[in-house]
This record gives structure tokens, sequence and C-alpha cells, in this order.
């Protein structure tokens, strides 16, 4: 019997282990997978690792954990013990409330903790960035350390002060040498504590950053859309450092015992030096591989300054241009054109960037660009007629196209029937032939042009009861076929023919159609958003000249190639377009890559804050209705 | 530092959305419009729903795996704490990412099923996907509440109650049970408390048409922009959270009884 149960007890212990280290050990395994695929393990690589040192952003963020961690724990464990023994002094009620108070947070939950933050820091308009995230990071430590130091000081003999007091001591070294002692194990396990949540802290940190600082987390959680290993590949050096740390912190105290039992006190500092120097060790080797080889040329030892989206740069061209120019790149990433225009907004100085259509138009309204010195630029006349001159910047003043587009819907050849989508357009996502076989695209002002078009409306109308009918017309279409509502995920789930149908951009359905040939697009007749993405030059541009090379260079048949045949969405370069269109091309007989320019129901976004705040509302409703389904 | 955020949220939950503190009117409209639109109230529901499962989960799994720890010898006692501790050191987005190769349509997680005849449902973007996520992020500090609890026993109370003649059912209930509640208990708050206003684990695991009460709020901050909605939002989650923790240290004093009660209060005045 009791056998039995000891068994019974090695096996739960067993397969709990397992539970908890089976996604550890997968993500260590699979960073070294020489496919892209999470799901089987195609032979062994480390491009991963060398695509994560490439990236900036990937290690800006491992750099800003480390930094905002080791600072955080410093100054919450100075103060937190500051604090715990002034409270050991201080009357009865004065420690309980403060107690309390302290519980708060901890008690509380960690969203509403952070938004608590980010209300204080609006409020008294401290821009967000890396400060307020360490202020906050310090605000959510120091409690945790109070909690692990009080006891330790309510074990502590109160006279032990005050007999060092009578003997000669100044309160100073009192605490220093009479106190501390006592109560390290208390500071450094708060240390510990506080270390920890510092550095696996995602909510917190995701609500009061700003300006583009980003945490490991933060990184993780806006890249985890679509399928990167590079994520398995920093994830398993952040194990190894961990491990590191840890081994550090379970070993130095044991080591410093056995010299101070050697030695004295003379090793004891010694232990500390060679811990210190352990530490900066650590650091420096992870400092020595962001610094690279610089080439020569022209622009040598200048910076370029490049913000465009993610996963939308070819593979060579950055390294190319460094190399024909002289010149370096630092390439940053958004997500949405909001988060850019935020960050340029805020006074953050780029040499190029990359926003969409209205974003454009927005930025030429409150006279955030500069023009383009059209003598400089040798790009226009290889552009497409289609891209040029469009409404957002008559006379391309501001704006060079980088990438241009459609919406529409991509689908399966094999379950999905032509004419239901030719009788149907938009509508299909309203057929409940199709349930749960659809995806949404998880953008308010994707969705509700899809909803307006199918409508029969203008996608930039300002109509209220417009845009409530589109509203309807998105529940209905949720209640009737229970999508799945993503984001970046549909190109790869596509690209496996996990569902029927979509709302995808162009370029990403020519990226799917390449992988899958079982996948079509199609654009409804009702009218679709033709799009596009262009380089402009903001006004606080460091670099200008050299800013008009990269565009040149970018627009030039070797940069577009590399883009477009890298990223798949269509080139505005035409020869480019014409050849990767064209017999033996990389996107031949793929209708997706060749945008629509002949039906007059396609229109262009224009720029409108007021409905944009009412269709953000509304398209979150639909989320809602989706998610109650 | 720690009041001043509650406050600010308190106050901007009663404002109209108008994002500013100079020139704002108070209005309860932001209450009203989370109390009478039955969308917002069912994803609550199903907030504090899968919470109580999840936490239910992590009692059951929880309890013997701390059972079983604190009765193995004090060596693998720590080696077993450490293991346990470990992958907490790990970002915990990290952890939930990897989940999702695992559970993904033909990952392990489905050939297993597979081999063992269970079919071939979908395991990601589910609300089983987002349980396993919450039970597998939470469960340590669950077995880890519980352990110290069942270790700081006085073991000589178990012997006593054997040499009374109880069989090891009884000891089990009226000893061992009643004296690691409060390590229960703590753990439920700590599973609990995270659980209902989570908003990355179902937002990695249960996909983007998955919504819990964590999400209503980062979408009115993040992608609407309207802060007094969202405050209102996270005032009503903070209150049923502070109900909800009185409740159950109410019902863990009426058990523990007048007895224990009485001595803490004595050592509290000692102090």
């Amino acid at each position: 019997m009791k056998k039995d149960r000891r068994i019974f007890g090695k096996v739960l212990i067993v397969l709990t282990i397992l539970f908890f280290y089976l996604p550890i050990v997968y993500m260590v395994v699979f960073s070294f997978n020489s496919s892209k695929s999470l799901t089987s393990f195609e032979g062994f690589s480390m491009q991963w690792y060398v695509k994560m040192l490439e990236s900036h952003d990937m290690m800006t963020s491992l750099y800003t954990t480390i930094i905002v961690a080791i600072l955080a724990t410093l100054i919450s464990t100075f103060v937190g013990t500051i604090t715990a023994i002034g409270l050991s002094k201080s009357r009865k009620a004065v420690r309980n409330l403060v107690s309390q108070i302290n519980d708060f947070p901890i008690m509380n939950p960690e969203i509403v903790t952070a938004i608590g933050l980010m209300l204080l820091f609006i409020t008294f308009s401290i821009n967000k960035g890396f400060m307020t995230l360490l202020l906050a990071h310090i605000a959510f430590c120091i409690p945790y350390v109070i909690l692990s130091v009080m006891p330790k000081i309510r074990t502590l003999d109160p006279n032990l002060a005050d007999a060092a007091m009578d003997l000669g001591a100044t309160p100073w070294q009192a605490i220093r040498k009479v106190i501390m002692p006592q109560i390290a194990p208390g500071i450094f396990a708060g240390a510990i504590i506080a270390f920890t949540m510092s550095f696996d802290d995602f909510i917190i940190s995701y609500f009061v950053t700003g300006d583009g600082v980003k945490n490991l987390s933060i990184m993780v959680y806006t890249m985890s859309k679509r399928v990167n290993p590079s994520i398995n590949a920093i994830s398993t050096l952040v194990v190894v450092l961990i491990t590191i740390v840890l081994i550090l912190v379970n070993v130095i105290p044991a080591i410093r015992k056995k010299m101070m039992k050697e030695e004295k006190i003379a090793s004891h500092r010694g232990a500390k030096v060679t811990a210190g120097i352990l530490v900066v060790a650590v650091l420096i080797g992870f400092f020595g591989i962001r610094h690279v080889v610089t080439p020569t040329g022209e622009y040598e030892g200048q910076t370029l300054h490049v913000y465009n989206w993610g996963e939308y740069t070819g593979e060579n061209i950055i390294g190319d241009f460094e190399e024909a120019t002289g010149a370096k790149v630092v390439l940053d990433i958004f997500d949405s054109n909001e988060q850019m225009y935020i960050k340029v907004a805020n006074g953050e100085s780029y040499d190029v960037l990359v926003p969409s259509d209205y974003m454009i138009q927005r930025l030429i309204e409150e006279d955030r660009l500069q023009p383009l010195d059209h003598d400089k630029l040798d790009c226009f006349e290889k552009l497409s007629e289609g891209v040029l001159d469009l409404s957002y910047d008559p006379g391309n003043k501001y704006s060079v196209p980088y990438f241009w587009g459609t919406v529409g819907i991509v689908y399966d050849k094999t379950k999905v029937d032509i004419e239901d989508l030719e009788r149907e357009g938009f509508n299909i996502f309203k057929d409940p032939k199709y349930r749960g076989e659809t995806y949404l695209y998880d953008s308010e002002r994707d969705s509700f042009m899809m909803a307006l078009k199918a409508l029969g409306y203008s996608m930039n109308t300002d109509s209220e009861a417009e845009l409530n009918e589109a509203y309807e017309w998105l529940v209905e279409c949720v209640e009737n076929t229970d999508p799945e509502i993503v984001t970046d995920e549909i190109i790869d789930n596509m690209a496996q023919g996990r569902k029927a149908l979509g709302l995808i951009y162009s370029g990403d359905a020519s990226y799917v159609m390449a992988e899958n040939p079982d996948m079509g697009y199609y654009m409804p007749e009702s009218g679709t958003n033709l799009w596009s993405d262009a380089m402009v030059i903001p006004k606080n541009a460091q670099n200008v000249d050299l800013a008009h090379e990269f565009i040149n260079f970018v627009s030039a048949y070797e940069g577009a190639m590399d883009n477009s045949s890298y990223v798949g969405y269509t080139s505005p370069n035409e020869e480019v377009m014409n050849e990767l269109k064209g017999p033996g091309g990389d996107y031949e007989g793929i209708n997706a890559y060749v945008p629509r320019t002949d039906n007059e129901n396609d229109e262009i976004f224009t720029y409108n804050e007021d409905t944009r705040v009412i269709i953000s509302n509304l398209w979150s409703k639909v989320k809602l209705a989706a998610s109650n389904n | 530092m720690i009041v001043l955020p509650m406050l600010l949220i308190a106050f901007y939950s009663v404002t109209d959305s108008g994002n500013g503190i100079v020139d704002v009117s108070f209005t309860f409209d932001n209450y009203k419009r989370f109390f009478t639109d039955p969308d917002f109230l069912i994803v609550l529901w199903r907030s504090v729903k899968i919470a109580i499962k999840t936490t239910i989960i992590c009692v059951i799994l929880g309890y013997p795996i701390a059972y079983f720890i604190a009765g193995s010898k004090p060596r693998t006692q720590g080696v077993l704490i450490l293991l346990v501790t470990l992958p907490m050191w790990i970002n915990m987005l990290v952890r939930t990412y990897a989940w999702i190769g695992i559970l993904s349509e033909g990952g392990i997680a489905q050939k297993l099923l597979q081999l063992i005849g269970l079919g071939n449902g979908d395991l990601l973007y589910t609300e089983g996907a987002v349980m396993l996520g919450m039970v597998y992020n939470f469960i340590p500090f669950m077995i880890l509440q519980i352990n110290s609890a069942l270790s700081k026993m006085d073991k000589s109370l178990i012997e006593a109650g054997a040499d009374l003649g109880a069989s090891k059912f009884q000891i089990f209930k009226r000893i061992v049970l009643p004296l690691s509640m409060p390590g229960v208990i703590s753990g439920i708050t700590l599973v609990f408390l995270p659980a209902v206003s989570s908003f990355f684990i179902p937002k990695l695991l249960g996909g983007g048409q998955y919504f819990l009460i964590g999400n209503v709020i980062e979408n009115q901050f993040i992608t609407v922009g309207e802060w007094s909605f969202g405050s209102a939002v996270s005032m009503i989650i903070a209150v049923i959270m502070m109900i909800s923790i009185w409740a159950v240290r109410s019902i863990e004093n009426r058990n523990s009884g007048v007895k224990r009660n009485r001595k803490a209060r004595v050592s509290d005045e000692e102090r």
C-alpha cells in the first residue's frame, strides 16, 4: 500500500516537472530548427540566432530588460529596506496603515496597477519611455522588498541599535554594522524577488512604456503574431542567462563561505570582487555582440535612421546599401501607423519613414514632412503610373512609393465555389455555408472598409448612420460564420490551408499563393481599398542627402527586386513588377501580385480623426460580440 | 506612488471621455454603459468563470504535488522546490508563446492525442488552451504556498494522532488538511487574481476573438483610446477582486476558529 502511494507520488512529480519543462525544452529545440515551422523539426541550423543578432530591435529589447531589471532591483531594494527600517520605528497605527497600503498593489490585479501608473504619468505629462518604465518597475518592486524585509526586522531585538549607539556608534554605523548584517537575508531575498518581478514583467511595462522602448516581453507580444523562430532563439538566450545568474546566486555564497573559512575577511572582499567581475564580464560579452564591422565608402561614418514595418525589407538591401555608400543603417520597426505616428510626433528623429497613404496625408497636414528634392531623385520614371500622383500626395511632393496593393479575399479553391465569391463579394463572410471556415483581419479600418464596400458605401464615409449599418453588418457576419479574428497569423495559417476564406492584404496573399497553389485571391466588384506605403523624409531628419540616396537605392531595379521577391508585396518599380509576374517570375500567374487599377469603386483611405474613434469603438464591440458567440 | 494611481483610476472612471484633467465633468455613464450592455456582462462572467475553473484545477493538481514534495527527504525537497521555481524565472510571455507551437495544428500535442485515439480537434485558440496556459503559468504559486504551509507543520501532531489511533485518512482530514488551509487560501488568491485579469494568455492562446475582461481594458486603452471607460472597467474588477479576497479570508477566519484568532491577537499585541 505504502509503496503504491510512493510510486504514485513519484509519477505525479515526474509528470509535473515534464509539464513545467516541456514548453521550455520545445522552445530550445525549435530555436535550432532549419525551417520556419514550429511543429516539425527539419534539421539543425543556427540561422535564427544570426537573425536575432542582426535584429536591432531584439537586441535593444534584451538590453533594456536587463538594464531596467538591474536598476529597479538596486533602487527598490534600497528604498524598500530604508522604508521597512523606518516603519519598524514608527507608531503601530502608522505601521498598520502603511503595511495595508503596501498590500494594495500586491492584492490588486496587475492590469489595474498598470493602468493607474499609466494615468499617473500621463496626468503629470511625463513622456512615456525609458524613465517611466524604470519608475514603474521601481514602484511595483518596493512593496515586495518591504514585505520580505519586514519579518526579519520584527525578529530583531529593538535594543540592539540603542546598545550600539550607547557604545559610541553613530546611527549610520548602527544601521550598517549592526542592523544590516542581521536583516541581510531578508534584503537579499527581497532583491531577488524584485529582480525576477522586473525581469519577467509584461503587463505593467506594456502600459507605461512609450517612445519605442520595449522590454523583452513587449517584443515577444508584438512579434508573436507571425511565426518567427527568432523568438525561440532569444528565449533560449534568456534561459541561458537566467541559468547563469541562478548558478551565480546559488554558488557564490557557498564559495564565499568556503573562502571565509580559509582566509577570513580578506577573501570576503575577494569573493565580492569575483562576483562583480563575473557580472561585468557577462554584460561586456553581451554588449560585444552588438558591435559589428564598419564598411567604407562615400558616406563613411554617417548613419541613416530608417523606421519601417516589420518583415518589410528585403534580405540583402540594408547590407548592400551599407556596402555601396559606406554609411551605417539603423532600422527600427513599427507594427502600426499609429505607433509610428506617436514616436514621430514625440520628436524622435528619423531620416526615412515608410507610413501608409492616409498617415502620410496626416503627416503632411500637420506639417511634419519635408518636401523631397526631386533633382536628387532619379526614380520616378521607373515607377508604375498607377501608384504615382495619388490623392494623399498629389505630384509626389513628399513621398516615393515603397509597396502598393489592394485588400481582398484569400480563398481555398478546393473548398470555396468561385461562383459564390462572384455573386456575394464581401458578403461571402456572412454566408453560413462557410461557418467556422473564415478569418477576419483584426484591423478596424480594413474590417469597416469591407463592410462599407459590401453595403455599397464609400469607405471614407463620415455618416454615423452608414457606420452603424456597417457595424450591424459585421455583427451579423460574426454571428453567421463564427470567424477567427487574427492579424498576421492568417499568412501562415492560410499557407497551410487551415481555413477556406480570409480577408487579407494582396502582398500577403501573394506569399500565401506562392506557398500553396490551392489558394486564390479575389477582389470584389463592389470595390476595395487601393493602398500604398511610401517613403517620406520627416522635418527633423538628420541626414537628408543620405535619405535621398536610400530612396533611390530602394526604388532602383536591384533594391526593388530584393524587396519585392523577399517580402511578396508589389513593387512600384514597373520593370521589377513585370518581371516578377511574368514568365519564370516568382509570382507568375498570381493575380494578387498585380494591383487592380481599373475598378472605379476602389478607393484610397483618407484620414479623419473623428471617424477613427467611432470605428475603433464599434470594432471593439464587434470583437466582443464575436467573443460572446 | 501606490495610492495616487488608484485615486486617478477612480477619478477618470467618473469623468466623461475627454482625456484631459482640466475641464472635466463628472458622470456615472461609464458604469452605466458597462452594466447595461449584456456583451460586457457576459465577458465579465466568463472571465470569472474561467478563473474559478483554473483555480480549482490548480488546487486539485497542486495539493497532491505539494503534499508529496513536503513528504520527501529534505535534500530532495530542496531540489524539487528549485525545479518548480526555475521556470518561473523565465519570462511568462515566452513560456506562453512556447505553447503555441505545441498546441498548433500538426504539433506534438495533437499527434499525442491522435496516438491515444482522442481525435484530432483544434487545440489552439480554444477555451481549453487558454485554461491550460493559465494553469501552467499559475500553478507554481499554488504548489509553493501549500508546500510552505505543509512543511511548517509540526510533525509531532501527526505522530500524536497516529498514537491516539487515528487512521491515515483521519489524520489527513483532521490534522493535515486544516493546518495546510492557510497555504491553500493564499494559493487561491495568488492564482485567482492574475487569472481574472489576464489578457495576454487569452490573446496568445485563445486568438483575437477570445475576449476576457483584461482584453476589454487593454483594448480601451491601447486601441480605442477612451480612458474613462477603461478606468471604469478597471475599477469594477478591482472591486470584485477585493470583495472576493475579503470573502475568502473571512471564510478562512471562521473555519480556523476563535482559539487561533485569540492566539493571533495576543501575539500581535506582543509586538
